[in-house]
């Protein structure tokens, strides 16, 4: 009779529901926890000066134009200054592949949020290092 | 007339005697106003008897407990949703997330109150509050216990109760008209067609318990179940009210009135800070009415285990009542409004009603039943 | 329909600001709790996307097209590329052709999920929303071992695909196949089984082939009908894999209703469709050859374009998703573009499937066609 397959029905889906409350939850507690980010993934870039040989392919690539090159600012024989601008930048991934000089790279970095629109502006000074000051709140440090 | 200067000289100390009688007597007047009001006071308050009703009313099973009872099941929602939902739920504020609630209200209540200029100003700021104080006065007469922990005792209080719980959908509906928008006016209308569909199942539902119990109120119905519990005799009349009490309240999968993806927010869409947050607390403190009802209606009230005190018992099967209302309301598509009728009227109002007339032949034809219940045997 | 119903209509705009319209806006008319009158506008999701191929070079102009709809990434992507290799007269190797189109099944896969958590979540079920958007998760895991990104890949590009398969990868793509099966009989109860999503559904925004075909739409809204029209089958690409494997075009043909579709059928038609991506993924994965993944001289040959015009199409989860794109000599950039989303047709077919049906039911008509507004403004 139809409607004791209803009554089924509704008793199917209230044992799904009820097994459920007793699962382990999938989520986790972001800031504090994290799980592994896999190598491939596309976070912010790191450049590596002493490969760079300022050829501007990273620039011709980009199609949003988030990388400025300064060919004047030297540190090495031939390297140039990188200057990415994320609030443009999409991680599309082309610099990178465009780079034939192993001088860029992409790395599991991906909190880049700032307080400072101007902050966003990665000079050769952020660009070539991954160290950053740890995220303080409500006493405990994550990131 | 002349005038006796040394006359008037000597009525001088009579007129300085006379004002200062005159300030004496207005200040013991004042002095014995305050201690008769004092007296007074100490006679109602602090009198052991009325000390005592006062603290029920004020502190235990009253409008304190309650409120914190309101908090705990806004979290209790929350928390268990979200384990259904996968997910954690509140956990930063507290242990476990239990402060969250309290961080929220704090949110809300330091929020703008945003009036929207078609708003009828007095009737919006006034219907929140209203709302929330008649979700909560029924609570007065719920039993919590047999003896002394509870607040008022009625020879009518079901019907005194649902006589309040038919004014919400009013207020819902008066608070969508006065918006002054489009979507709150539909989820007003919506509100009063839950209730309109609703109502006449539950009312019946409880029907059933009043009818074996032989009284309207509700602490003789629960105790009258000190023998059998009336779930044991009206199953279906127990499912019958959880489901018309889910679709009253008007949460899923009755949620029409404030269906999200259709009307914005029902009748709630233009409420903001203060306002918001007190529908939201009465959305809940009707879930945990209806809860309560239910225990008291169907599940024996106070009656437990015997080792336990009265209201304990009442606490620890309202808990399990709460659960049942959370889980119900997650996991269901919402209806339509008017399928919400087609269901209410044309199988739980049958239902209802099959189940007290099998419960009164079963009275009938097996004398074993009707010795348990007050009613006596044959 | 006479002018005076029409008096009293209410005119109600379901977006571009309402919580369930993300960049979209219909201006609905409602004589009492009907809709008589129902007018889609486009035009809140612009971005212009077809302007900005003409200056993007042919290796950029896949990221354009795959932020049109990131949902379904991999297959939104790929008419660009494939337009961009009939003109250049690329060689794709095998390995990448397989690789694409298990990616591109995948990305059927994920975007069903999202579809149907958000579907329940627009019917007010959070629950059933949130359990496939898990299960997404597991996909998207394998999106981003593989290619770096869980939502932009930018994976294929002229001549083959940018990253190769390894171990990983394939570990997790087993990993959200199995999840996928291991979760299929439970999601059936909760969603076919569900006499709350049979009510809501059945019958709901019911139109036969003829007048789907008319208003131009494809892809699942048409199969639901019963007729098997597919270009994976029935215009088989070159370079992909789909006549590698062996499987049947998903249709639903309903007894009560032949050569028509409700809201009802299309979810059953998406069920199918998941079922027959896992299959065919499952065939594809041990056909994996070894070998390059994508033409050495791919690179040097997409830099410039000889003069040409290519018409490319692939069937995506939402239709038939179609690129127009035309060069001129040695050109770097695109002269024209011209993107058919499958989208546009399911939001102008509102045009003649809402009116008559209630107000309640505007948003499941909407979601069961599942329109994306990033296909229908470009």
């Amino acid at each position: 009779m139809g409607f004791f397959s209803v009554l089924g029905d509704i008793y199917q889906i209230l044992k799904h529901t009820f097994r459920q409350v007793f699962m382990r939850p999938f989520t986790y507690f972001f800031p504090f926890e994290d799980r592994i980010y896999p190598e491939r993934t596309r976070g912010r870039h790191i450049h590596v000066r002493k490969n760079c040989t300022a050829c501007a392919q990273c620039v011709r690539a980009c199609p949003v134009v988030a990388i400025r090159i300064d060919k004047e600012d030297k540190m090495y024989e031939k390297d140039a200054a990188l200057y990415f601008d994320y609030t443009r930048c999409i991680f599309c991934g082309l610099c990178v592949e465009a780079c034939r000089f192993d001088a860029l790279f992409h790395t599991p970095v991906v909190d880049l949020s700032e307080g400072d629109r101007d902050d966003l502006v990665y000079g050769p000074d952020k660009i070539t290092t991954l160290d950053r000051d740890p995220l303080e709140w409500r006493g405990r440090r994550f990131r | 007339m002349q005038f006796d200067f040394f006359t008037w000289l000597a009525g001088i100390p009579d007129w300085i005697y006379g004002i200062l009688q005159w300030i004496y007597h207005l200040i013991m007047g004042i002095f014995f106003w305050a201690w008769g009001v004092i007296e007074w006071l100490w006679a109602s308050v602090f009198a052991p008897e009325s000390f005592m009703f006062l603290f029920r009313a004020v502190l235990f099973p009253g409008l304190i407990f309650v409120v914190l009872t309101l908090i705990w099941a806004v979290w209790f929602t929350r928390k268990l949703w979200g384990r259904i939902q996968d997910r954690r739920g509140p956990v930063h504020m507290g242990k476990y997330g239990g402060l969250q609630l309290f961080a929220d209200a704090i949110k809300l209540i330091a929020k703008e109150n945003i009036i929207p200029d078609n708003a009828k100003r007095w009737m919006f700021r006034f219907l929140p509050g209203l709302l929330l104080v008649v979700v909560l006065l029924p609570f007065c007469f719920i039993p919590w216990d047999f003896d002394y922990w509870f607040i008022a005792d009625l020879s009518v209080s079901l019907v005194l109760v649902f006589a309040f719980l038919t004014a919400v959908p009013v207020v819902a509906l008066l608070a969508g008209w006065v918006s002054g928008s489009k979507y709150s006016l539909i989820g007003g209308f919506r509100a009063a067609n839950n209730q309109f569909a609703a109502e006449i199942p539950m009312i019946i539902s409880s029907v059933g318990p009043a009818i074996l119990a032989g009284s309207l109120s509700l602490m003789g119905i629960a105790q009258a179940q000190t023998s059998v519990w009336f779930a044991v005799l009206l199953p279906i009349n127990l499912a019958t009210f959880l489901v018309a009490a889910i679709a009253s309240v008007g949460i899923f999968p009755f949620d029409a009135p404030v269906a999200d993806s259709e009307i914005i927010f029902g009748w709630r869409t233009e409420f903001t800070g203060i306002y918001f947050t007190l529908t939201y607390f009465a959305e809940f403190a009707e879930q945990m009415l209806y809860s309560a009802l239910i225990v008291a209606l169907f599940l024996g009230g106070p009656v437990g285990l015997p080792f336990l005190p009265g209201a304990v018992n009442f606490i620890i099967k309202f808990i399990i009542t709460f659960f049942f209302f959370v889980l119900v309301s997650s996991s269901f598509q919402r209806l339509r409004q008017d399928q919400i009728v087609h269901y209410c009227w044309k199988y739980l109002l049958p239902l209802a009603l099959l189940n007290v007339v099998i419960a009164m032949l079963a009275i009938v034809y097996l004398p074993g039943i009707a010795a348990l219940l007050p009613l006596g045997g044959p | 329909m006479s002018p005076d119903i029409l008096d009293e209509a209410m005119e109600i705009w379901f977006g571009p600001q309402h919580v369930s319209a993300h960049g979209w806006a219909t201006k609905l008319t409602l004589v009492g709790d009907y809709v008589v009158e129902c007018d889609p506008n486009a035009g809140y999701f612009h971005r212009s996307a077809e302007k900005v191929l003409e200056y993007k070079n042919f290796r950029q102009g896949s990221l354009v097209l795959e932020r049109m709809c990131m949902l379904e990434a991999f297959l939104a992507e790929y008419p660009y590329v494939a337009a961009v290799e009939k003109i250049a007269e690329l060689e794709v190797p095998e390995r990448a052709k397989i690789m694409r189109t298990i990616m591109m099944e995948m990305s059927r896969l994920h975007s069903i999920q999202f579809w149907w958590g958000q579907f329940n979540a627009e019917l007010g079920f959070f629950t059933m929303a949130l359990w496939p958007w898990v299960d997404r998760e597991y996909s998207l895991d394998a999106f981003e071992e593989l290619t770096g990104s869980r939502h932009t890949v930018s994976y294929s590009t002229p001549g083959g695909v940018k990253y190769d398969f390894t171990d990983k990868v394939l570990k997790q793509l087993d990993r959200a196949i199995k999840r996928f099966e291991d979760r299929l009989p439970k999601f059936r109860d909760m969603q076919m089984g569900s006499p709350t999503f049979r009510a809501r559904t059945k019958g709901i925004g019911q139109y036969t082939v003829k007048q789907g075909l008319k208003w131009g739409l494809s892809g699942p809204p048409i199969k639901a009908c019963g007729v098997p029209m597919d270009l994976r089958k029935d215009a088989p690409d070159p370079n992909l894999a789909y006549n590698m494997c062996d499987w049947e075009v998903p249709i639903t043909e309903n007894p009560d209703h032949p050569g028509e579709s409700d809201a009802l059928d299309r979810m059953e038609q998406r069920f199918k469709e998941a079922e027959t991506s896992v299959q065919i993924i499952k065939q594809l994965l041990p056909q994996l050859p070894e070998g390059p993944i994508i033409d050495p001289k791919a690179r040097a040959k997409a830099n410039r374009l000889p003069e040409g015009e290519a018409y490319a199409r692939v069937e995506g989860t939402r239709g038939i998703t179609s690129l127009w794109l035309k060069t001129q000599d040695k050109a770097q950039t695109a002269y024209r573009a011209k993107i058919r989303g499958p989208c546009i047709a399911s939001y102008y077919a509102l045009k003649d499937l809402v009116p008559g049906a209630k107000f309640a039911d505007f948003i499941v008509i909407f979601g069961s066609l599942d329109p994306y507004p990033g296909w229908w403004d470009r």
